[in-house]
């Protein structure tokens, strides 16, 4: 069997298996956290599409988040607008934000972009403490509308486009498209050198990556009812990052399994209380330390060559 | 024959330091020209200016019926010329196949077949198709130095400038490589702009040599009538190089 026909039968697997988990158990409350956990498999892998194949570090992807989740809330929450409408909007919003911190950060080498992603994501979590009249300050905005009454039904909508978004960026970067950017990760001038729009192809990838931060955004905005300033903030970044990190970087489909894994692991732990921060730190250290590759992607890479 | 590229005043100062002066010079279509001058001598920084990874403050650079300067990077690399690096720059992480595959994507070239297949050629062409599967990261020096060359060409360049390509080889690569430029200009047309401090390879591949130092060019000429250039004695034997050069010289 073809090293790609093992990846299209290992995606169906786990994609049956999360169709069919929250089904069979019948809790809501699973059903909950697992909805939790594809909106942070999306940002996860959105994150991993440009800054994992680039090796340009995003440390505000809470941005694209916020962007997205704040669009829907105030389109549905102010405007009346149907959710539907979010799952356009908000990509859109998100990809404009994109184009603002990129357009002018992308273009230099050094620490502009990462830092400017980090300033741009807090500076918009003060700007809606700032214009609390308009986003309900620490509050938030609250009453949005679901997507669908079903708990399983709003479920099955986030998988369908955590499947949708995990099938796009995996065809793009396998593509010639994917190439150049892991090239440019290798060296940019080289790249140069060899005749790419290095500029181009980063601002590009970004906008790709951010809209589907803004999709997940929206997707979590309108199961939670309510969005507030802790989607812009710093932290939510760094636990997508460690998501991507104990997945393993470049791979797309590893920090999926990431993001789903720690915010199981987040649950499991409950039991701990008041030590759940500390066995969840342990855990994590000691993943990053014994598997600095991450642990899903080459556990997939080792499973694959016994498959075949 | 007319000029391929025409470099017309070329200025570049760093700070205090005039790294570039003045600097004109031709390059017909369909030759060879080789760079002598010592280090420091404005060399690289010429090559810098003219493949657009610095801006010139002065000056005009003519290539192929149109004006460089002011051009990116990728857009002159588009336009025909290529470059290699002093220093081996390869994408890590990639295969040496893939590393090739990466300057077939680019808008000049996009069109002309597959880019698997047309990376696969270049690397046939220059020897290392038998590792085309490899990562890059494990390939000795010679064998990056080829692979710098292969990309290059994959952008069918018409001027190819070669930075010190003999750089760190061993005597037994510096042949083959030497060959392989040759069977390039022969085989293919190319114009060569070489940089190179291995007095011997130089005088060999080149028809004629332009002579730098201390950021101007000093003397232009034959290979021959160039190693006698007071000039370039002055500026370039008189220093570290006498043990080697002297040899070359008596070879010339």
């Amino acid at each position: 069997m073809s090293i790609h026909r093992t990846d299209w039968l290992g995606a169906l697997v786990v994609l049956a298996a999360l169709a069919l988990v929250p089904a069979i158990l019948g809790s809501t409350y699973v059903t909950g956290i697992m909805t939790v956990a594809l909106c942070f498999a999306m940002w996860a892998a959105s994150w991993d599409f440009m800054s994992g194949l680039t090796g340009r570090e995003n440390f505000g992807h809470s941005l694209f988040i916020g962007a997205g989740a704040y669009t829907a809330g105030f389109l549905n929450v102010n405007f009346g607008a149907s959710p539907w409408w979010s799952l356009a909007a908000s990509p859109l919003v998100a990809v404009a934000f994109s184009l603002v911190i990129g357009f002018p950060t992308l273009r230099l080498r050094g620490p502009y972009f990462a830092l400017a992603m980090l300033s741009g994501a807090a500076v918009m979590q003060s700007l809606t403490i700032i214009f609390s009249e308009y986003t309900g300050g620490q509050d938030g905005l609250n009453g949005l509308f679901p997507f669908f009454d079903s708990e399983l039904a709003q479920y099955y909508l986030t998988l369908f486009f955590l499947a949708a978004t995990v099938a796009t960026l995996r065809l793009v970067a396998n593509s010639p498209w994917g190439t150049i950017l892991r090239a440019i990760r290798g060296d940019e001038a080289s790249c140069q050198a060899a005749g790419i729009n290095v500029t181009f192809y980063k601002i590009a990838s970004l906008m790709i990556s951010a809209a589907f931060a803004g999709l997940g955004g929206a997707l979590y905005a309108h199961y939670q009812l309510q969005v507030g300033p802790d989607l812009f903030a710093i932290i939510l970044s760094i636990n997508i990052i460690i998501m991507v990190y104990v997945g393993g970087m470049g791979s797309i489909y590893g920090p999926v399994g990431g993001a789903i894994l720690l915010i199981l692991l987040t649950e499991a732990l409950r039991a701990f209380s008041e030590y759940r921060l500390w066995v969840y730190t342990l855990i994590l250290m000691l993943i990053l330390f014994f598997l600095p590759q991450g642990l899903v992607a080459p556990l997939w890479r080792r499973l694959r060559t016994i498959v075949q | 024959m007319s000029a391929l590229l025409a470099v017309d005043g070329l200025n570049k100062r760093f700070g205090g330091l005039q790294a570039v002066k003045d600097v004109s010079f031709a390059l017909e279509a369909g030759s060879i020209t080789g760079m002598l001058g010592p280090n420091g001598a404005g060399k690289t920084t010429l090559f810098n200016l003219l493949t657009g990874f610095i801006a010139a403050d002065t000056g005009k650079v003519e290539f192929d019926g149109g004006p460089l300067l002011g051009l990116a990077p990728y857009r002159i690399v588009n336009r025909g010329l290529a470059r290699t690096f002093q220093l081996t720059r390869p994408f890590l992480g990639m295969s040496v196949l893939e590393n090739v595959e990466v300057a077939c994507f680019a808008p000049r070239v996009r069109h002309e077949g597959h880019a698997r297949a047309r990376a696969r050629a270049m690397l046939e062409h220059v020897g290392l198709a038998p590792k085309a599967a490899s990562l890059v990261d494990v390939l000795p020096y010679g064998d990056l130095r080829r692979l710098e060359i292969a990309r290059a060409l994959a952008t069918r360049p018409k001027l190819l400038l070669l930075d010190e390509p003999f750089a760190g080889l061993g005597t037994s690569e510096i042949q083959p490589l030497a060959d392989l430029i040759r069977e390039l200009h022969r085989k293919e047309g190319l114009t060569i702009l070489i940089i190179e401090h291995k007095l011997r390879e130089l005088m060999q591949l080149a028809h004629e040599v332009i002579a730098m130092d201390f950021g101007e060019v000093v003397a232009t000429g034959v290979p021959a009538e160039i190693v006698r250039h007071p000039r370039v004695v002055e500026a370039y034997i008189g220093k570290a190089e006498i043990g080697e050069s002297g040899g070359a010289l008596g070879a010339a």
